[in-house]
């Protein structure tokens, strides 16, 4: 299954928010949304669920139009809220009729994730009586409910302590290896970068960078390189290559004991190493620098701004 | 149409299972056979003190008069028709008194003239019939002697005076004075119906809002199944209410009939076409009303604010009541005509024509239409402002305003 957003624009009074997104994403793989606050990832997701109308563009499922409300979608919005005097297992038994479950099949479900995600004892209690943790999983749970061959967690770790953070992961994973579609997003840049292969960053309504990440952090890597020098300050060091290595290479960043390194176009990693040996410096690390994905975010998102 | 189903379910149980709506109704249904049962209870009573009325003749309260001057020739006549108790003639004003202050007498009259007397009481109260009671008597005592001094017999000049005349009506059309009750009791059945449940669907569907819940419920299914689910399952449950009070009410009636003397049958033997007539009028106005107060609900981000958006539609509504309440007195008025053909009347004030006054039938099936084809449009426009309302928070929204929103969105 392939799901695409193709060239999306969405006004509210007057105002743009969107201004041509594209996306796909395909079963088996997630893709991660990331932007700032306010970049306009929830409504990108409210569009694709349909709850707003875009003003133009189009969203497909292999090809075909796509509507939220055919489709069996697991959905966790980011405005969290079911019904607060109501039994946990009442609610989750009534979303998913709606969602097309026998009451049978709902109350199995229900009871499954509920066990699934440790708050099986509740189940008979108010929602508004469990701590606002327990109240995320019941969250959870009806978003899993109607095993969705679509998933889409809008922000889904906010809220969740590491314990349970760890719980919903191992959930994540299990989703992609049974060949789900996952969309999430989320500004935890380290969730994303533990179970998407793809991601795409959205900056004040576009996207300004999306696609495999591997592929990404490659590109983002070349002719960087990390180094460290024994008993020498990483200031120091940049201060050496300002005035010494400059025809080489230049320090982009500094990192905790390690300076990140970028090379002038026609220099080569040997002609940096001969230079260092030359001058006799006692190296501890020398290494193809590999960005984490919140060095790219905020390289890309910072370049926008 | 499944999906609407399990709404429905869904909406009716939790107004069944609601507390607030469990023991409201009880009450009234408790209160209306207690109202209904009490001539029966006071029957119940009166007929085990029977044997005691020979002691209870001596319990009478006891009052006391003067009859100073010989105002009164022949006192007879006024102790025997005084209806509140003994009367007791006394001759001196000290023992009249005293009687009265110890508490033997509730009151006293010294008779001076047959133009005047004295009322004497230990205490004023309030409410005080002795005197005016008091009065008739003493004043139909003086004419019977006026009328003796003059050589006429009473009996003869009352006859003359309030002949007995017997008379039959015969109704060609409705008999406007024998509905007026039970039109004034069902226009005002539905006046509540509407008002309470639509303040309380308002409510549902904005606290749908601001528990957030709204944003699952409509990705999971369409709002139009989510707002019609909400609002027959809110007619639903009204109806289950009304008509367990009014089966309680008929039931307590024909139990205790005999002890109310078949007084209130005209309230309980309304015709089955007024019945009908009404059951078809008020749901449609019912569900009329309740999509309005649905969408009002989806346009407010806070339950709190439900009755402040509410309020024109309310205001509206009253005064559709006052027009109809005001026609049973003059069903073919200009404005009941108008009124019964607007959907946001038409309910009621077409309910008031036909029930007190004469209507065509083809006059009843064109409002009829009129109301049937305003709901469902109603309707539709109130789901999609549902639909739209969803994600609108912040401060409450304007009905025009969000037509216009809908308007532009297409």
């Amino acid at each position: 299954m392939k799901l695409e957003v193709k060239d999306i624009y969405k006004s509210f009074s007057d105002n743009e928010i969107l201004h041509g997104i594209s996306l796909s994403v395909e079963s088996g793989k997630a893709l991660g949304l990331l932007g700032r606050n306010g970049a306009g990832k929830t409504t990108t997701i409210r569009i694709l669920m349909n709850l707003f109308d875009a003003d133009s563009g189009e969203i497909l499922i292999n090809g075909q139009n796509f509507r939220a409300l055919d489709h069996q979608i697991g959905y966790l919005p980011e405005e969290r809220g079911l019904y607060p005097k109501k039994k946990v297992i009442e609610q989750l038994i009534y979303l998913g009729q709606l969602r097309g479950l026998s009451k049978k099949e709902a109350k199995e479900n229900s009871l499954h994730w509920l066990k699934r995600l440790g708050v099986e004892e509740y189940k008979d209690k108010k929602l508004e009586t469990l701590s606002k943790g327990n109240q995320q999983k019941v969250q959870l749970a009806q978003t899993f409910l109607c095993n969705p061959d679509i998933i889409i967690l809008d922000e889904p770790f906010s809220g969740l302590d590491p314990l349970n953070s760890q719980i919903l992961k191992d959930i994540i994973r299990e989703l992609i290896r049974e060949n789900k579609l996952l969309i999430f997003s989320s500004h935890q840049m380290g969730y994303v970068e533990e179970f998407c292969e793809e991601i795409a960053i959205i900056n004040f309504g576009e996207i300004v960078l999306d696609g495999n990440l591997k592929e990404i952090k490659s590109i983002f890597g070349q002719n960087r390189l990390t180094l460290s020098i024994v008993n020498l300050a990483p200031e120091h060091l940049q201060i050496i290559f300002k005035e010494q290595l400059n025809h080489i290479a230049i320090v982009e960043s500094i990192r905790k004991n390690d300076v990140i390194i970028e090379l002038l176009p026609t220099k080569t990693k040997n002609d940096l190493l001969s230079a260092i040996l030359s001058m006799d410096l006692d190296i501890d690390k020398f290494t193809v620098y590999e960005p984490t994905l919140e060095d790219i975010f905020v390289k890309k998102v910072g370049e926008n701004n | 149409m499944k999906n609407f189903l399990t709404v429905l379910k869904f909406e009716l149980m939790h107004f069944l299972k609601n507390k607030g709506f469990l023991i409201s109704t009880i009450i009234i249904c408790i209160l209306i056979a207690i109202g209904l049962s009490i001539p029966s209870i006071r029957g119940v009573f009166t007929s085990s003190n029977e044997d005691s009325l020979d002691n209870a003749d001596k319990e009478l309260i006891s009052y006391g008069y003067i009859n100073s001057n010989n105002t009164l020739h022949n006192t007879e006549f006024l102790e025997s028709n005084f209806p509140l108790g003994n009367l007791k003639k006394y001759s001196s004003k000290e023992d009249l008194e005293k009687g009265i202050m110890s508490g033997d007498l509730e009151a006293g009259f010294i008779l001076e003239s047959p133009s005047q007397y004295e009322y004497i009481v230990q205490n004023n109260e309030l409410i005080d019939m002795n005197q005016s009671i008091f009065h008739e008597s003493f004043s139909k005592a003086v004419q019977i002697q006026g009328f003796e001094e003059l050589g006429i017999e009473y009996e003869d000049i009352s006859q003359l005076l309030s002949p007995i005349i017997q008379y039959e009506t015969i109704i060609l059309g409705t008999d406007s004075a024998g509905n007026y009750l039970y039109t004034y009791i069902l226009v005002f059945i539905l006046y509540f119906m509407i008002i309470m449940y639509g303040q309380l669907i308002a409510t549902s569907v904005a606290s749908e809002k601001s528990n957030r819940a709204m944003e699952v419920l409509i990705t999971s299914t369409d709002s139009t199944n989510l707002i019609f689910g909400k609002v027959l399952g809110g007619a639903i449950a009204g109806i289950i209410q009304v008509g367990l009070v009014l089966l309680t009410a008929k039931i307590f009636y024909t139990l205790n009939a005999n002890a109310w003397d078949n007084m209130l049958d005209f309230i309980f033997e309304i015709p089955i076409d007024v019945i009908l007539l009404f059951s078809v009028f008020g749901i449609l106005g019912y569900l009329f009303y309740s999509f309005i107060f649905g969408a009002l609900g989806a346009l407010v981000s806070r339950t709190e604010d439900v009755s402040t958006s509410s309020t024109p539609v309310t205001i509206t509504f009253v005064v559709v009541f006052i027009i109809a309440m005001s026609g049973m007195y003059n069903t073919e008025g200009l404005i009941m005509t108008i009124t019964s053909y607007l959907p946001i009347s038409s309910f009621l004030s077409m309910f008031v024509r036909v029930s007190m006054g004469t209507v065509s039938t083809i006059e009843v099936l064109i409002s009829l239409a009129i109301l049937i084809i305003s709901t469902v449009i109603t309707g539709v426009i109130a789901s999609k402002i549902y639909r739209m309302g969803t994600l609108m928070y912040g401060n409450p929204v304007k009905i025009k305003t969000a037509i216009k929103l809908l308007r532009r969105q297409k």
